[in-house]
């Protein structure tokens, strides 16, 4: 239970350090890195969140990492430029489209529900292909990063990596305590028993929009800072193969495990930067791995921590009470 | 006599069979109106149809002044009709405690809070005893639900329906699959119920309908062959030549 706590902040804290340390250890090139994957990890947490905690099998989630891209590159092409009015603007027009595109999706279930959310993606994939004023198919050039104000300087690499840091930090935290909230609770319910949750008059349709558009809205959070991070934006980013490999990350990391999204991106990006320097086909060993997570540890990495972690208390129940489950 | 819950000329069509075929009937405040019929006859059907899982193709549900006939069964939940399953329909991962609070939240405040750990709303928890100790349950708070015996489960099953704090109560079969010895507490629980809700009980054990009916409705090929009090019922030949079998059984039952 204690491991359990202190585990992420001890990551944290590694996490925090790291731009510190790295130019002793000749690891500079990895500060950005790192950034990139604390993104993606951000982007995979929020998709886990509909497609752990709320049972939906979205297929199209890098559609509103691409809406929060669009938005900043829309307001910086109209020149602002402060991270506090592009980043937010991102976070709510991922969360608006998240509802929108949920309020149709979300009248469908299983296979149509994957459909629905892949096709709904590749629309906002043409619409930004057809996007001339930034850039269409070849994508758009960021002319500045976003100022932070406060007085941080964003050229600074490590000063953005903190930020971002920070942002990913008080996202996940926002994050869990959804999922330990009423809200968790009722997602989770309607996860394992739907028709129960209406017998017990819980607006299913309701409780799983919000959940969407939450999802959508950290979602387009994490697209306003992935072209902050790489001051370029194009549509490929929200191309349905993207949304796959968003999914492969969560179903690495655990599935409706609360470090799973995080996890997975780490290790999914982590592995693909080390098979790439090895060979050109770094996509076969890491679908080895995805297919041997799926048969050997179906809750995924996280999931295999966890309960590795749960058996110590286990022990220790002695007075009749259930160890508390974490999802 | 005023009742408190009405069904007006239901029908429910699959394709060509008429599963429901104008059904009315009507339950009154306090009473355990029982719904009996062969294997078929379209009780679940009909239930399905009252709780808001199946929508209608023709006619009313009226509780207590609300037409429910246009809402979707959350909606019908808040208006106060709350409903049992068949199949035991519980979290079955998760512990009777956790099953109990899920429902205690479903009628106390928003679901989309989610900002505050459950953990510290008292209120809930203490909705969530409350309900164990009424259905019996209070000692097995803690363990994992699918690992309850079959009759405990069936209870919880209950329980969930009540923390709605219903006007009417449809239970779906309640003693199905039990022994004797459940079916008689569970028996024992629904007539404790009876004093702070209607009824209208779907069962095939005649013992305790019965025991608890004030009223009983027979289903017949989705129509109500006749409806009466339990003597009129067990006194009609018409019924005990369509269900109820020889005149042996019912003395028995009785």
């Amino acid at each position: 239970m204690k491991l359990e706590r202190w585990l992420p902040w001890c990551a944290f804290a590694a996490l925090a350090v790291f731009p510190l340390l790295a130019p002793a250890l000749g690891l500079d090139f990895y500060v950005n890195f790192v950034r990139r994957a604390l993104i993606f990890a951000l982007a995979a947490a929020s998709l886990n969140f509909i497609l752990g905690f709320g049972g939906m099998a979205a297929l199209g989630h890098m559609g509103f990492v691409g809406v929060g891209a669009y938005t900043l590159v829309a307001l910086a092409d109209a020149g602002h430029a402060s991270a506090w009015l592009l980043w937010p603007a991102g976070a709510v027009a991922g969360g608006l489209v998240a509802a929108a595109i949920g309020s149709v999706a979300l009248r469908t279930r299983g296979v149509y529900f994957i459909m629905i959310t892949l096709a709904f993606a590749q629309m906002l994939y043409f619409a930004a292909v057809s996007l001339r004023a930034y850039g269409g198919d070849d994508g758009y050039n960021l002319m500045a990063r976003p100022t932070f104000g406060l007085g941080l300087d964003s050229t600074h690499e490590p000063t953005f990596y903190w930020v971002v840091l920070a942002l990913f930090g008080g996202v996940m935290a926002l994050l869990n305590r959804a999922t330990v909230s009423r809200f968790g609770h009722a997602l989770m319910g309607i996860r394992d028993n739907e028709v129960r949750m209406q017998a017990m008059g819980y607006p299913v349709f309701r409780l799983r929009l919000a959940d969407f558009a939450l999802a959508g809205a950290a979602a387009g959070l994490a697209g306003a800072l992935l072209v902050s991070h790489n001051s370029f934006v194009s549509p490929s980013v929200m191309h349905w193969t993207q949304s796959a490999t968003l999914v492969v990350m969560v179903v690495i990391g655990g599935v409706g495990r609360r470090w799973g999204g995080p996890v997975g991106a780490a290790v999914w990006i982590g592995l693909e930067e080390i098979a790439r320097q090895h060979t050109e086909y770094w996509h076969l060993p890491l679908g080895v791995l995805l297919v041997a997570i799926v048969f050997l540890a179906p809750r995924g990495i996280a999931g295999v921590l966890e309960r590795r972690r749960r058996a110590a208390p286990a022990a220790l129940a002695a007075d009749g009470r259930p160890v508390e489950a974490t999802p | 006599m005023s009742s408190l819950f009405q069904v007006d000329g239901l029908v429910k069509r699959f394709g060509a069979l008429v599963a429901t075929d104008h059904v009315s009937l009507a339950v009154s405040a306090g009473e355990v109106h029982a719904l009996i019929g062969p294997n078929g006859a379209g009780k679940s059907t009909l239930v399905n149809l009252i709780s808001g899982l199946v929508p209608a193709d023709a006619g009313h549900i009226v509780l207590d002044g609300v037409n429910l006939t246009p809402l979707p069964m959350h909606a019908r939940v808040r208006a106060g009709l709350s409903r049992c399953f068949q199949i035991t329909s519980i979290f079955r991962e998760a512990t009777v405690m956790d099953n109990l609070l899920l429902a205690a939240q479903a009628h106390a405040g928003s679901s989309l809070r989610w900002l505050r750990d459950r953990r510290h709303e008292q209120p809930l928890a203490d909705t969530a005893h409350a309900l164990a100790e009424r259905v019996g349950l209070l000692h097995e708070l803690g363990r994992t639900a699918g690992t309850l015996p079959h009759g405990a489960q069936r209870k919880l099953d209950v329980a969930l329906a009540l923390a709605a704090r219903p006007k009417l109560l449809l239970l779906d079969e309640p003693m199905a699959g039990m022994g004797p010895e459940d079916s008689e507490r569970m028996t024992e629980l629904i007539h404790r119920l009876k004093a702070d809700m209607a009824i209208l009980l779907i069962e095939h054990d005649m013992k305790a309908v019965f025991a608890l009916a004030d009223r009983i409705s027979v289903l017949v090929y989705g129509r109500v062959l006749v409806s009466g009090s339990v003597d009129e019922i067990r006194g009609n030949p018409q019924v005990q030549a369509v269900y109820l079998g020889t005149e042996d059984t019912m003395a028995e039952a009785a």
